[in-house]
């Protein structure tokens, strides 16, 4: 369970000061697909940003398991987001140099599953990906929805508690784009992730356990 | 850890509330494939980087070599010509077996008498040294500065005089001159058999040498010259001298040519700030390309921060990719100079052209390259730390941005 208690988050730029995010509060359970909608600057990117620790609010608290993560020192959060935290951006995920099995390598080894059982779990994913075959191909190699699929993979690929995903689809066509937003709220229903999804295309809503929508830094609920 | 287990684990840490867990940094061998196949797979870059730094260390150490090369060559130019690498008196005749100890190539032993040489009204003070022919020209350069005539051999009643001398008395080959004690007493005469001109002061002014049965009969002054093998360390003959003759005089060339000596540390000064210098430059390059490699990857370490990269992994990461393309590049650099230093000490670098006018190449002009240790290993070492230094920069660049920030901007 997440809660977010009064997030705020306010940005002090040449264009003077830009609020974000104000007052933002509510509560995601175990396993629920969130979708977070609104206009381009309404705060999407700047709110999974403090859900993912990558960001600090100025304000407010987002308690994960009892746990406020925003008070943790830089160390421990950075723990755990290696431990409970999955990210896919918009485009170029994957670590370029290195090919899609090593991609997928890396969260596995940043917690401590290796040998066979990485490698047991490398396949696995390229199995429900519909990927098999791909291990050694480099990113470059790879179409954007085969790289996207290839992030989600390894998003997932330590079960983490939580899983963002930053406009997953932007640059995807409409099919392929729902497809994946499909198999992957499927996929953390099952594995009880709390998925988040920042996105502008309104046809994903109707899929949602829950919409959230932002408009400059505001909450406007409905369910 | 086998999957289940580990899914199993993560399960009983949420339901006993205790958080997230601390776990240990990255594996060093993982992070190591990753810095190897970042290098291996953007070769570009990893080529341009290790370019500088080979030709960097492969040309230090040629140049190390080199200047240890002259400095031979002017030590075996100035103690070839004539006086030997140690010079000693006050000693007896009967002793001078005694130095030839393992490292000594060839003792010659000098008797020397002043005499006055006269031709007709004119006449000359100076030092006659008797020698042994065979053994000088065995041992010393001096007799190939002959001009005109020959160098006189054993059992002959010849002299071998020095140009100026031969103008001043007005004598040419074949002339026969008066040999007279300091009182004008004559003693002898001798023939010239060979005039001879070294362009140094102290050797054309005032010497002049025939065999020693020719000297006039007289008191005579013993003086040795002392040839060294090479690389054999003149101060710890000199030392072992002291001890078995405690009584003589002994010194070595640095004592008895402080000119060469001084000329010598100035090289080395200079030859040091030439490799401070050359890697100062090299490693303000080795920096801004590697700070240019690490920001074009910018967005790479933003998403392994994000994905829980803690700042010491970010710092090995970075450390180890340069230290593997430094290292390597030291490593072929150091052999890429060898080679070129084995080359040049077989055939040696002839820069007579711009020598025979300079004292310290009186006698060849041909420089041989030598690789001593500290010219092998300075140059690597420095590549090396340099190249370390190098990534201080750009990993606390990457390590205090924030990874939002980065993902935001790329
Ligand atoms: N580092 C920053 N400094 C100053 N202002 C910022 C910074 N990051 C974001 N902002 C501002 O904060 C507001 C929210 O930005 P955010 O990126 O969260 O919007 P968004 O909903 O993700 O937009 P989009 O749909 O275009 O991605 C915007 O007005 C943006 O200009
Ligand atoms: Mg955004």
């Amino acid at each position: 369970m997440i809660t977010l208690q009064s997030v705020s988050k306010l940005y002090v730029s040449g264009r003077g000061h830009i609020q974000a995010l104000s007052e933002i509060s509510f509560t995601a359970e175990e396993g629920q697909g969130i979708i977070l909608v609104g206009r381009s600057g309404s705060g999407k990117t700047t709110l999974l940003n403090c859900i993912g620790t990558l960001e600090i609010p100025d304000s407010g608290a987002i308690f994960y398991n009892g746990t406020d993560i925003c008070r943790l020192s830089l160390r421990r959060r950075t723990l755990f987001r290696r431990r409970e935290m999955g990210f896919v951006f918009q485009a170029a995920n994957l670590l370029p140099w290195l090919t899609v099995a090593e991609n997928l390598q890396f969260p596995l080894e940043l917690n401590g599953i290796r040998g066979k059982a990485q490698r047991g779990r490398i396949e696995e994913l390229l199995g429900t990906f519909g990927l098999a075959g791909y291990e050694k191909a480099l990113p470059v190699e790879l179409s954007g929805g085969e790289s996207q699929r290839i992030a989600f993979a390894r998003a997932i690929a330590h079960a983490p508690a939580i899983l963002l995903a930053d406009e997953p689809t932007a640059s995807l066509d409409t099919s392929t784009g729902k497809q994946l937003v499909e198999l992957m709220i499927t996929l953390c229903r099952t594995k009880g992730t709390t998925l988040f999804i920042a996105t502008h295309d309104l046809e994903l809503l109707a899929m949602a356990d829950r919409v959230v929508t932002l408009k400059d830094g505001k909450m406007e609920q409905r369910t | 850890m086998p999957y289940r287990l580990f899914l199993l684990k993560k399960r009983i840490c949420k339901a006993l509330n205790k958080g997230p867990p601390i776990y240990s940094t990255m594996r060093f061998t993982f992070l190591f494939k990753i810095a190897s196949l970042t290098l291996w797979r953007s070769w570009r870059a990893s080529v341009v980087l290790l370019f500088m730094v080979i030709s960097a260390v492969a040309a230090l150490v040629f140049l190390s070599a080199l200047a240890v090369g002259t400095n031979d060559a002017m030590i075996r130019n100035s103690t070839g010509l004539f006086s030997g690498q140690i010079a000693g008196t006050g000693i007896q005749e009967l002793e001078t077996h005694r130095l030839q100890i393992p490292g000594v190539k060839q003792v010659l032993i000098r008797r020397q008498l002043e005499i006055l040489l006269g031709n007709g009204e004119s006449l000359e003070s100076l030092v006659l040294m008797g020698v042994d022919p065979a053994q000088e020209k065995a041992a010393t350069a001096y007799w190939q500065k002959t001009v005109a005539g020959t160098y006189p051999a054993t059992g002959e009643e010849t002299i071998f005089i020095s140009q100026d001398t031969a103008k001043r008395l007005k004598l040419a080959i074949g002339d026969t001159v008066n040999l007279l004690n300091l009182k004008g007493f004559p003693l002898k005469k001798l023939a010239v058999a060979g005039i001879f001109k070294t362009g140094i002061s102290h050797l054309d002014q005032g010497l002049a040498f025939c065999p020693t049965q020719a000297l006039p009969t007289g008191e005579t002054a013993l003086s040795v010259a002392v040839f060294l093998q090479a690389d054999t360390p003149v101060e710890s003959i000199v030392t072992q001298y002291r001890q078995i003759l405690p009584l003589a005089s002994v010194s070595a060339w640095t004592d008895f040519m402080p000119d060469l000596k001084q000329l010598i540390d100035l090289d080395s000064v200079c030859m040091a700030i030439v490799i401070t210098l050359v890697f100062a430059i090299v490693s303000v390059g080795i920096s801004c390309t590697f700070l240019i490699f690490t920001l074009k990857n910018l967005r790479e370490h933003g998403i392994m921060k994000a994905m829980g990269l803690l700042p010491g992994d970010t710092a090995l990461l970075l450390v180890t990719q340069i230290g593997l393309l430094t290292v390597f590049a030291a490593a072929i650099g150091t052999l890429a100079g060898f080679l070129t230093v084995a080359i040049f000490s077989r055939t040696g670098i002839d820069i007579s052209a711009f020598t025979s006018h300079n004292q310290y190449f009186s006698v060849s002009g041909i420089l041989y390259p030598r690789l001593t240790g500290l010219a092998l290993l300075t140059p690597p070492l420095v590549a090396i730390l340099f190249g370390m230094a190098a990534t201080i920069w750009p990993t606390i660049y990457i390590i205090r941005k924030n990874p939002a920030d980065i993902l935001r901007s790329v």
